[in-house]
């Protein structure tokens, strides 16, 4: 039996492969607790992320689209929303850490499943640096911490047991969701800039080569004054409008599935008996 | 070219086949028809011709179509794409680019063809649609008949050998549509390009039309010539129906032959002095007042200087060429546009200071797409909304959009409603307020006859209950059935007001087709006919 095609979903091959690549972004953002003392070779780890991991992640995206029979509707979905989540994000520029694009990136994540929103962070974060002319280094680690918040938001349960996690309850989680991504993305953010941010002389700067607990101590006070101007305002828009909006969202962007007919049987058959009698085991399924 | 073998099809979570057993063949350079009660299945059988389904929509399909000798169950649509070009209903959700050209342009570069050939075939087209003038304009500021040419041009670059039309003209005012369905008759007879197409105003496309398939609802079909078909069928345009309640024995399709066939007929039936209503001769309070009104958006006058005065109970159309400021003057009397001069007065107060419960119960206005009024998320939710807006007991709403159009399913989402259900619930919630005076701007678009009907039932209904109908439309059929006034304007001035019967007969080419046939006898309608028949001389 063959079937209309399937959203975008990752097969074993891709989760392997997005496996490798998030280790090695993930070690690049972390490389500054890492790298042994007496050492400079920093510069040279953070040029392996851009030259290594971020061709990983552009080829899962390559050899999904090429490989994988992404079709004509799924292209559709991803580029619109990525576009959609993109022109959202220089919306509240200036301000300090407002980017209203989070929240559609969760829902859509919530609705399309984890792969989509992995996809779907990436692509929107890549699109939005043509919109802002956010071109740089940090680009490829904004990049993939998106990505990342939409695959932990496409991987919230569906259910608890038996009962589907719909209405309130689903608000509830994707509003908390919505503070614990912001956060993250702000951690992640921080780590990654940390290093070059204050230059090498005041008390909460990075320290090359000094041992990990003092740069921890460091890195903590950093991150904690950072938030403050950035995360939380950050976390408040996207929880605040994952609450306002979710409801009409959400049922819009389950419409679209429903509509779009994925998974939907194609079969064939010989006769007009065998095709009554084919609808009818198909309904009681 | 293309041939249907016993196929039947059924949608995996319905109950109800869509077609059993359904067999034909079309050859080159035919021109076929489908019609078919809205939501019988018309655009299934359009898609499976190009394998849409049920490769993109599943469903379980049985029988074989074979197009040019390739068979749908091996060949996905992708496969089809240089042999079955499909333009749907409108144009611009299918357009991908900005600028005509390159709006052509665009389905050849997905089949990867080389640029000289592609340069050829976009000037080809420029051509034989007439776009020449049009290559460098933005599609946006097409009007629709341009746009929908565009649509079809950019099917033909192709070089299909089948042209699917999906409702093409259902969107566009006669005038577009003439144009539309006159460049299709040329392409069957200049290319033998093989044409199908859907449409609901069979007024328009039945004298085009080869054969015609009938999707009769139920899975049964019947397949023929136009006057084979229309002898019986249930959908008819007034042409037909005349030719049947006067028992003529052949079925003819133009108003020549009709007026051939009707001759001695129409020497018998001696015109009764006067069918017409005149207007009501005890002055109604007037409820709309327009004096001297001028208003214009920038250098480009909408309305000059326009007064009219319109009592209760009247049903006023609007008549007029599209840009001629039939919408403004509705807009205006509606309260939503404001005059540059001159007064408005709807029902003794200025219609710009009306707000919330007071407004809804005094005008209704709905839009020419009413999925502008409609913003709940299923059908019951927005019946439940009005409900609660106008105060009135749970359920009226739905009740009175029951008596509309029956068995619309409460969970429905409003913008999944087919265009005559859609119409129906805008107009229950706008009715459901009971206002004084109701405006509609266009709205029989896409509305199949019998749709049609049971909006005329309506509003009529709701003029015998005191409601002021105002509506803007270029149905001449609608407006002879409808309407006792009709006010014709032409670039903001008002040309001509009077009684339809008296505007309609006055000028040929706006004539509906029964008057076209009769006259010099002042009949609009098959009703007016029969009427005459039946008085005793």
């Amino acid at each position: 039996m063959t079937t209309t095609s399937n959203i975008y979903t990752f097969r074993r091959r891709s989760v392997f492969a997005l496996s490798l690549a998030s280790l090695v972004s993930g070690y690049c953002f972390l490389w500054p607790f890492f790298l042994d003392a007496h050492s400079s070779a920093h510069h040279l780890n953070n040029q392996i992320f851009s030259v290594v991991a971020v061709p990983i992640a552009l080829g899962i995206l390559i050899v999904e689209i090429s490989n994988q029979r992404l079709d004509a509707k799924s292209v559709a979905l991803l580029g619109v929303l990525a576009a959609l989540t993109a022109a959202l994000r220089p919306m509240g520029a200036g301000a300090v850490g407002i980017e209203p694009m989070w929240f559609i990136l969760i829902l859509s994540a919530r609705v399309f499943g984890p792969a989509f929103g992995f996809i779907l962070g990436i692509l929107a974060m890549f699109v939005s640096a043509f919109i802002t002319g956010g071109f740089g280094p940090w680009l490829p680690y904004q990049m993939f911490a998106a990505g990342w918040v939409g695959l932990g938001a496409g991987l919230l349960p569906q259910r608890l047991g038996r009962i589907a996690i719909r209405g309130k309850t689903e608000i509830f989680i994707l509003a908390i969701y919505g503070i614990f991504a912001a956060m993250t993305f702000g951690l992640l953010m921080d780590l990654q800039f940390w290093p070059w941010a204050l230059g090498s002389h005041t008390q909460i700067s990075y320290i090359p080569g000094a041992s990990i607990a003092m740069n921890a101590h460091r890195f903590i006070i950093y991150h904690f004054a950072s938030s403050m101007a950035w995360d939380v305002p950050r976390a408040f828009v996207t929880s605040t409008l994952t609450v306002i909006t979710a409801p009409a969202v959400l049922f819009a962007m389950r419409r679209t599935k429903r509509r779009a007919s994925f998974l939907s049987p194609i079969e064939f058959t010989a006769s007009k008996e065998a095709l009554i009698e084919r609808a009818k085991e198909q309904r009681e399924v | 070219m293309i041939v249907f073998s016993g196929v039947s099809l059924i949608y995996p979570t319905s109950t109800k086949t869509i077609f059993e057993d359904l067999s034909f063949s079309i050859s080159e350079g035919e021109l076929v028809l489908v019609i078919g009660a809205t939501g019988s299945g018309k655009s299934s059988l359009l898609r499976l011709m190009n394998g849409l389904v049920p490769h993109h929509t599943g469903g379980i399909l049985a029988g074989d179509i074979i197009v040019n000798g390739i068979s749908t169950r091996e060949v996905k649509p992708g496969g089809l794409a240089h042999l079955v070009g499909i333009v749907g209903q409108n144009p611009l959700t299918g357009f991908v680019t900005d600028i005509v050209e390159e709006e052509l342009a665009f389905g050849m570069e997905t089949l990867n063809l080389p640029p000289d050939v592609m340069r050829k075939r976009v000037e080809e087209v420029l051509d034989l649609l007439s776009l020449a003038d049009l290559r460098g304009r933005s599609i946006a500021t097409l009007s629709g008949g341009e746009q929908q040419r565009v649509a079809i041009g950019s099917a033909l670059v192709m070089h299909p050998k089948i042209l699917v039309l999906d409702e093409p003209t259902s969107a566009l005012d006669p005038i577009a549509a003439e144009e539309v369905l006159s460049i299709i008759h040329r392409l069957v007879h200049d290319l033998s390009l093989t044409v199908i197409i859907s449409e609901h105003k069979l007024e328009r496309v039945i004298q085009f039309a080869d054969r015609i398939i009938h999707i009769k609802g139920d899975a049964q079909t019947q397949i023929g010539t136009p006057q084979e078909v229309l002898r019986t069928s249930d959908i008819a345009p007034p042409i037909i129906e005349l030719g049947r309640v006067l028992n003529l024995p052949d079925i003819s399709l133009s108003v020549r032959d009709m007026r051939r066939m009707t001759e001695s007929i129409r020497k018998e039936l001696k015109p009764v002095p006067s069918v017409s209503t005149p207007l009501p001769a005890t002055r109604m309070p007037d409820v709309v007042a327009v004096e001297s009104v001028s208003l214009s958006y920038g250098a480009s006058p909408a309305l000059r200087e326009v007064s009219l005065t319109i009592q209760a109970g009247e049903i006023v159309a609007v008549m007029g060429r599209n840009g001629a400021g039939k919408s403004s003057l509705l807009r205006s009397i509606a309260g939503i546009l404001k005059a540059d001069r001159g007064h408005i007065t709807v029902c003794g107060g200025n219609p710009l200071d009306l707000r919330g419960n007071e407004r809804t119960k005094t005008i209704g206005f709905i839009p020419q797409e009413p999925s502008d009024l409609l913003y709940g998320q299923s059908v019951l939710a927005e019946c439940q909304a009005a409900d609660k807006d106008n105060r009135i007991a749970n359920g009226e709403t739905f009740a009175l959009l029951e008596k509309l159009v029956p068995g619309i399913s409460e969970s429905t989402h409003p913008r999944d409603l087919s265009e005559g259900q859609r119409l129906a619930l805008a107009l229950a919630v706008v009715l459901s307020a009971k206002p004084q005076v109701l405006i509609l701007d266009e709205p029989t678009r896409g509305l199949d006859y019998s749709a049609k009907g049971s909006l005329i039932a309506t509003l009529k209904d709701s003029a015998e209950a005191g409601c002021t109908v105002l509506i803007a439309t270029h149905d001449v059929e609608l407006v002879a059935e409808l309407t006792t006034r009709t006010v014709f304007i032409a670039d903001g001035d008002i040309v001509a007001d009077g009684t339809t019967i008296d505007v309609l007969l006055s000028s040929p080419a706006f004539a509906p087709q029964v008057a076209k046939i009769m006259s010099p006898a002042p009949w609009l309608t098959v009703k007016d006919v029969v009427a005459a028949i039946e008085t005793p001389r």
